[in-house]
């Protein structure tokens, strides 16, 4: 059995409660790895799509953003033990145990019932690790991995078990580390990070701060200078523009990310990723995916903006 | 006329008699229908009649066991036929041929590009094994680099073109088998390139380690063979551990040494031996395995001394006498098939039927358990005149023929029930150390690893590390499909449908190959 906790607020840094482990403050270095709990929704053993070579993905839960578009809503929130999902749960496979939800594992059946019943996009299923227990799982894998990457929900929201368990990665194996991340946290926080980390994938929504707000919920003030910070520490690996219908589907947005890049570095990855509405909610789910003619318009429209490395998704 | 390859016995053999007078009609009715053959080209005919007489014979003596486990399909010789006249593989000394030249074929040693690609596409004419088409035509970057400055960057490309173009056209045939690598060289990459230009289906192998092939090297070999499914990736150290250097790839993933060759290949079914018995898997392992074994080396035992005693092949041979064939640098393959069912079976009479094999750790233990019985076995029983492997017989995963229904090639997971990637090549992987003879596992991915070569470079390198001995990529939208250890172009499957003839007679295996096996059409797409 594994235990959902319940979390006040949502989208707070270091917000879970914890019975067992006391809570972690953020960049407190002395602090054993195995001390910090990762709280991670999902591990994938290789992906061809999250940074270079074949990786190991860890979806991490809890995000700040409320992106229109998210393509895993249910890793926004930390679960509120609330128990809807234990109706819906056709194995049995979950328990409301006082203000936290039991999760058994051998029961499951991976039906997804309970996210889709899920009313504040959360998941019942979340396991609760320390570094050296996500690491175990991955290990068996190295021969066929380039490296990790933490991605989510908001990997670093969870700033104390992301640095743990990146350092265990680093200590352990000749794997690299990435993270695909919103930029949304400090500078401070972000250079805390950078001796073990290789690589960054930041998502820069859109370029307009106000189209940023609506689509996201937050400024885009902090990303663009976690952008620059990690392009002047050589870790800024790519940056990613999901391609909106309405909001980020047209060439000014191209034009300005692409200055706003040049301007840096030439030779900083811009990748175009199509929406889709897989996985979507809401009003999205209706949205149409933008055509492959638009996609190469954005990105030749970047190119004549002097970025070099520029692709889109397939 | 869709069974030349079949290696379910034509109607009218006869192992003990050879062809009698209550035989003869059906044999004249066999006869007619190749020659009118509306899908067969007249050289094909003559080639197919030339087998076809070849089976009138008698087989070589053998015991009355050998001969039940033939006629129960237990042994199954692949249409080698009573009565062989060549030898079943052969990988001649090609770069000795280009330094001394050949008297027999009149030829003086190479200086350029021309001379050696003229020379090769020769001597490939001239090697009198499977299907009297040359299956291993050299490490072709090994032996052309040398070349390569002769003439100027265009023309050499202009010449490899030609060279490659005519390789298929001359010999059209998917057992066809090129080698490159594992150094990184300028041919090496050219012939990439044009594999990748002119989309022929001789098959390719690259010798990689990942010590010695450049990065960039591998790279293009992945992106090639997502494209047109090859080149097999071939595990060089285990190859060096196993065959020295001087190793040759011949047919689907044939393994032998340069200036050598394969004699014969008799092929134990699995499936059936376990089948046709209630046997447990303790006796199975200790009484069903050590007796097929011995069944299995006495029908090799006979034929190889046919070959060499009777036939006297190595002494007519100018290949031998020019010292481009090494009779000390033969063997014999005893091939295995059906592991997976065979597991199957046994998990179900020990009282397990869910575990399958490729997916449960005692059923794959199982598997391993069999083949490293088998091959002990194998191993235990001196094979004459096989000193190319110290004096045994070589261990080779067959891949399956067209009268192989519901039975999975070699030691493979069956397609479309593959486990997901890491536990499907860990399933496999035991198995490839012990099959020095050749074995492979098949992985296709999905669109999206072509964006991404990296990742698919990356599991490679962890398959080799993880002992695979030999891997074939493939992309799930490409035009070729890797049929079991050859490849074959869809569009030519659909021409083999319509009962057009064509260049390429091993369509038509494959053609039936998925006429009676669908399912190995579904393999489990990887999308990394």
């Amino acid at each position: 059995m594994t235990a959902a906790r319940r979390v006040d607020g949502e989208g707070q840094k270091e917000a879970v409660r914890d019975p067992v482990i006391p809570a972690q403050e953020p960049g407190s270095g002395a602090q054993p790895p195995d001390q910090y709990i990762g709280h991670v929704s999902h591990l994938l053993l290789r992906s061809t799509v999250d940074g270079p070579g074949n990786r190991a993905v860890v979806f991490v839960q809890g995000c700040n953003f409320r992106c229109l578009y998210c393509h895993n809503p249910q890793t926004i929130n930390h679960c509120n033990a609330c128990g809807r999902c234990v109706e819906h749960c056709p194995n049995g496979a979950l328990c409301l145990m006082g203000d936290y939800l039991a999760w058994d594992e051998e029961r499951c059946t991976r039906c997804d019932a309970c996210i889709t019943a899920c009313p504040y996009h959360s998941n019942p299923r979340v396991r609760h690790v320390s570094p050296q227990q996500l690491w175990g799982q991955i290990e068996p894998y190295t021969d066929y991995l380039s490296g990790v990457t933490v991605t989510g929900g908001e990997p670093t929201l969870q700033m104390g078990f992301l640095r743990a368990f990146l350092a265990t990665v680093k200590d352990s194996s000749s794997l690299t580390t990435f993270i695909e991340t919103n930029g949304c946290v400090s500078a401070e926080d972000t250079r805390q990070l950078l001796p073990v980390l290789d690589g960054a994938m930041v998502d820069l929504k859109a370029m307009d701060p106000q189209v940023h707000y609506r689509l996201t919920g937050w400024g885009n003030d902090q990303t663009k200078m976690t952008i620059r910070l990690l392009a002047s520490e050589r870790k800024l690996y790519e940056v990613r523009v999901v391609v909106a219908p309405g909001y980020s589907d047209n060439l000014e947005n191209a034009l300005a990310t692409a200055r706003f890049i040049a301007e840096i570095d030439p030779a900083i990855r811009l990748r175009f990723l199509r929406f889709r509405p897989h996985g979507t909610r809401g009003v999205v789910a209706d949205w149409e995916s933008p055509s492959d003619e638009l996609l190469d318009r954005l990105v030749d429209a970047a190119r004549a903006e002097g970025v070099v490395n520029v692709s889109r998704s397939m | 006329m869709k069974n030349r390859v079949a290696g379910a016995m034509l109607p009218f053999e006869d192992l003990e008699h050879g062809l009698t007078s209550e035989t003869l009609d059906t044999f004249k009715d066999f006869v007619a229908s190749v020659i009118r053959a509306p899908n067969l080209l007249a050289d094909q005919q003559e080639a197919f009649l030339a087998g076809v007489a070849a089976k009138t014979l008698p087989y070589p003596s053998m015991s009355d066991r050998a001969r039940e486990a033939i006629l129960s399909d237990v042994l199954c010789l692949l249409a080698e036929g009573g009565a062989p006249f060549h030898f079943r593989y052969l990988a001649p000394d090609f770069k000795k041929l280009l330094e001394q030249g050949s008297e027999f074929l009149e030829l003086k040693p190479a200086e350029n590009l021309h001379e050696a690609t003229a020379m090769l596409l020769t001597a490939y004419n001239y090697v009198p094994d499977h299907g009297l088409t040359p299956v291993c035509i050299g490490r072709i970057d090994d032996l052309l680099d040398p070349f390569l400055d002769t003439v100027s960057p265009s023309e050499a490309r202009a010449v490899l073109r030609s060279f490659w173009l005519l390789v298929d056209r001359l010999y059209p045939n998917a057992f066809v088998h090129a080698s490159l690598g594992p150094e990184e060289t300028r041919t090496g990459r050219l012939m990439l390139e044009l594999d990748r230009e002119l989309e022929t289906i001789c098959n390719v192998a690259l010798r990689y380690d990942p010590e010695i092939t450049s990065r960039a090297f591998a790279l293009d070999a992945v992106q090639t063979a997502l494209q047109v499914t090859k080149p097999y990736f071939f595990n060089h150290r285990m190859m060096l551990d196993d065959w020295g250097p001087d190793y040759a790839i011949a047919s689907c993933y044939n393994c032998m040494l340069t200036g050598g060759g394969i004699y014969t290949m008799a092929r134990l079914n699995l499936k059936r031996l376990v089948a046709l018995t209630d046997a447990s898997i303790e006796d199975t392992l200790d009484t069903l395995i050590p007796e097929a074994a011995h069944l299995q080396m006495e029908v090799i035992d006979g034929r190889i001394r046919f070959l060499v005693e009777e036939l006297n092949l190595f002494e007519k041979s100018f290949l031998v006498h020019e010292g481009l064939l090494s009779p000390d640098r033969f063997t014999a393959y005893a091939a295995v098939f059906g592991l997976a069912e065979a597991v199957n079976i046994l998990m179900e009479r020990a009282g397990r039927p869910e575990a399958r094999y490729g997916h449960d750790a005692e059923a794959n233990g199982l598997g391993v358990r069999i083949i490293e019985r088998l091959a002990g076995e194998l191993r235990a029983i001196p094979a004459p005149y096989c000193d190319g492997t110290a004096g045994h017989v070589s261990f080779h995963a067959q891949v399956g023929i067209n009268p192989d229904i519901q039975v999975t090639p070699g030691v493979r997971v069956p397609p479309g029930e593959e486990p997901d990637l890491y536990e499907h090549l860990q399933a496999e992987a035991p198995h490839h150390r012990l099959l020095d003879g050749g074995v492979s596992t098949i992985l296709e991915f999905d669109q999206t690893a072509r964006e991404n070569p990296e990742a698919v470079l990356d599991i490679v390198n962890g398959a080799i590390h993880n002992g695979i001995r030999t891997l074939s990529v493939g992309s799930v939208d490409s035009e070729f499909i890797r049929v079991s250890g050859y490849l074959v172009r869809r569009s030519d499957l659909e021409a083999a449908r319509a009962e057009r003839a064509m260049r390429y007679e091993t369509v038509d295996f494959a053609s039936v190959v998925f006429t009676n096996r669908p399912e190995a059409l579904r393999r489990r797409t990887r999308q990394v």
